[in-house]
């Protein structure tokens, strides 16, 4: 995932994510071909903050790194 | 009596709905997993009990409170479900609705949140939404407490409420697993709705397993399973079975909200993108946090906190404690009654309540930080110094939850995905100064250092949580290894909390320590006076020929390194273990001062700058209270554990206090 804040786009593949997130993640409606948007980067290349479906949430960069997706 | 369950995906507002329709109150908080046990109240009407289960986005749990609400749901029959939908977040609090409408009782939707919904430029038709989910949909704005009377007169009559239709099919391959489950199931007694059961164990749900388990051989159920995942993949439909029927959900989800959503004005949410593009920054954030909390306990000691405990001082010793002395005089009091009455009680019990002001204030804070959102932000800003450290962002909640009181702090910890994480930050809560330890700071901060009051607590907490986070390090190298944090948390729109939610929750937190001023201070302050009161020589012996020096003389020379070995201050550390308010009730008994201002005098006489840094530390880091240990008991279950969270608290403590005093004399201090 390389998108720069307030880029969004359509996830292409979700691979090699810890199934506890992975789970946790498609609760919150993330999943293949949905439109994902990076709201922001933390600190100390700490979590960024994505956006789906209007809801906010935050995850790791290493993990973030493993969703792929197509720039709308 | 019949039992109703409220159940909904976290952060949409279920437990304001159960105090509005209940006459009991509950606590209400604003991150994921606050409700860490089922709540029960009183319906208003009397119709009947309404169960609060913690927030869940599946039946399928991740963390240990989550597993609560399945396990409720097969374990007991609620005559009917009230589940909470948040409208501006439709598409994904459908998935737990289907999983719920599938439990086959009898079911009420609540719509809630209609109103930020509306401001944000979502539209929900109401009426097709009722047609497709088969139940009746009220909508709510549960915050002001908008449609709860038509909630309460629905469920006056609760057998009314018709049951659940509904039939989602999952195509040709697993219905016939369902079916073949189905018959198997029938030779189990007392579980609730046959194809709920079947489609939970396809799930794999653990909590469903286990339960079976128990029950049953699981063996021919688990082939079915199997059998239907191989099929599924033979004919190149799904990877897993779960993934199949989640995709199935959303599917029919999908073509629902196609029907009812109207999102083409939809607007995105301004004052949240505007807040945060500034209070998470990348580099603003941090610094902000830092000021918001230095702030805090600026309003807390400084500007607001310490006047009012002024006021109430004033109060305890001069208006009640005198009037109490003439009353006793008038009535003719024995000189025992006497001195137990104003030394022990009022001396014991005004001088904790003296602190009641700030403890409120600091309350308040933080009920302002978690209602408005802003608590789910500093995890995330925290998260990658917690990551370093072995730990996840989540844990920083606790934590904070932990300056008010550890064992709240501990329970909250719950909501944690990772067993591992879950046990550190319980292991290392007695670390973070609770309200109780803060009198003992704000004692000896008013005496040794009047001119940064604030600044000396504040670095009393820093010190703890610096603690923590080393500790935090080696416990995660050592004891867990292996096993690294996931980190994900939701973040909900920033908004204006309530006056009344604000009162009513810090109220909530605030009153246990009133409750124990009246139960285990004030007793405890009684028995102290009395073990300084009486002695081997008979009664109103002189102090230093008391039980209580007899007792504190015997720890003093193991505290001499520590720069604190008086048998006084010794014998304030032993009740400090029962309840760690009692500690400055002991002191105002022992250095029998009449008043704060008398206290402050004494002991600027016995302690130096040196020694009361050191026993400050002391306070903070030795022994978790009794409450704690017990909640830790219960949390971990495990005895190890517990007794590992004493003694490696207890050391630490002995240690810092021994580096600081001795460390400070070598430089020169004293």
């Amino acid at each position: 995932m390389q998108l720069q804040p307030g880029a969004a786009g359509f996830i292409h593949k979700i691979e090699g994510m810890n199934p506890i997130l992975r789970r946790r993640l498609a609760d919150l409606g993330v999943s293949e071909g949905v439109n994902i948007r990076l709201k922001g980067k933390g600190p100390f290349m700490g979590p960024i903050t994505l956006e789906c479906n209007g809801q906010l949430f935050a995850i790791r960069r290493k993990e973030a790194s493993m969703i792929e997706v197509n720039v709308s | 009596m019949s039992s109703i369950a409220l159940v909904g995906n976290p952060n949409t507002g279920k437990t304001s709905l159960f105090n509005t329709l209940t006459t009991s109150y509950e606590y209400v908080g604003n991150w994921s997993g606050v409700t860490v046990e089922k709540k029960i109240g009183n319906l208003k009407n009397g119709a009947g009990k309404l169960i609060d289960l913690p927030g869940i986005y599946s039946l399928h749990p991740l963390s240990r409170d989550e597993g609560v609400a399945a396990q409720y749901l097969i374990e007991e029959s609620p005559e009917a479900l009230i589940n909470i939908v948040d409208a501006s977040q439709l598409e994904r609090n459908l998935l737990l609705t289907l999983q719920l409408l599938e439990y086959g009782k009898p079911t009420l939707i609540g719509l809630n949140m209609i109103d930020v919904a509306n401001a944000r430029g979502i539209r929900i038709n109401q009426t097709i939404l009722q047609a497709r989910l088969g139940v009746t949909v009220l909508p709510l704005i549960a915050r002001t407490g908008k449609g709860s009377v038509q909630m309460l007169s629905v469920l006056e009559e609760s057998s009314a409420i018709p049951a659940v239709k509904f039939k989602l099919n999952y195509g040709e391959v697993v219905e016939r697993a369902i079916s073949s489950i189905e018959k198997e199931l029938r030779s189990i007694k007392d579980l609730p709705n046959h194809r709920w059961v079947a489609l939970q164990l396809l799930e794999q749900n653990p909590v469903i397993l286990q339960i079976l388990k128990s029950r049953t051989d699981i063996t021919g159920l688990l082939n079915i399973c199997e059998a239907c995942q191989s099929e599924l993949q033979i004919k190149k439909l799904a990877l897993t079975l779960p993934q199949w029927i989640r995709s199935n959900r959303m599917e029919y989800i999908r073509s629902i909200c196609d029907d009812v959503l109207d999102t083409s004005t939809q607007k995105p949410h301004n004052l949240t993108e505007r807040l945060d593009s500034v209070l998470t920054h990348r580099f603003l954030g941090l610094p902000l946090f830092i000021f918001f909390m230095y702030a805090l306990f600026k309003t807390t000691f400084d500007w607001v906190g310490g006047p009012l405990s002024d006021i109430v001082d004033g109060l305890i010793s001069g208006p009640i404690s005198d009037g109490t002395n003439s009353l006793l005089q008038t009535i003719g009091a024995s000189n025992f009654t006497h001195a137990l009455i104003v030394d022990g009680i009022i001396g014991g019990v005004g001088g904790v309540l003296v602190f009641v002001p700030q403890i409120f204030i600091l309350f308040l804070i933080i009920s302002f930080l978690e209602d408005s959102g802003y608590m789910a932000r500093v995890c995330l800003l925290m998260d990658s110094t917690m990551e370093r450290m072995g730990l996840n962002g989540k844990a920083f909640i606790p934590f904070i939850i932990g300056f008010g009181c550890n064992v709240p702090a501990i329970m909250a910890a719950r909501s944690i995905e990772q067993p591992k994480d879950r046990m550190l930050t319980t292991l290392l809560m007695p670390l973070m100064s609770c309200s109780a330890r803060l009198p003992v700071y704000a004692l000896f901060a008013v005496v040794f250092f009047p001119e940064q009051q604030a600044f000396a607590v504040l670095s009393m907490y820093v010190m703890g949580i610096v603690f923590a986070l080393i500790l935090c390090k080696v416990f995660s190298k050592y004891l867990f290894k292996n096993e690294s944090s996931v980190f994900i948390i939701e973040l909900p729109p920033y908004r204006m909390p309530q006056i009344k939610t604000l009162s009513r929750s810090t109220w909530e937190k605030g009153k246990g320590f009133l409750r124990k001023a009246g139960t285990i201070i004030l007793a405890g302050s009684a028995i102290i006076w009395f073990m300084s009161y009486a002695g081997p020589g008979g009664f109103d012996v002189e102090m230093d020929h008391s039980y209580l020096a007899k007792f504190g003389g015997m720890i003093a020379p193991l505290l001499e390194p520590l720069g604190f070995g008086t048998w006084q201050a010794g014998s304030t550390l032993v009740p400090g273990f029962l309840a760690k308010e009692v500690v400055v009730s002991t002191m105002n008994i022992i250095y029998h001062a009449p008043d704060t201002a008398g206290l402050e005098n004494q002991i600027s006489q016995v302690f130096t700058p040196l020694s009361a840094i050191s026993f400050m530390a002391f306070i903070l880091l030795y022994i978790p209270c009794l409450a704690t240990v017990g909640v830790i008991k219960k949390e971990t279950a495990s005895w190890k554990w517990t007794f590992f969270s004493i003694g490696y608290s207890l050391a630490l403590a002995y240690i810092v206090s021994f580096v600081i005093f001795q460390g400070g004399r070598l430089l020169g201090w004293s």
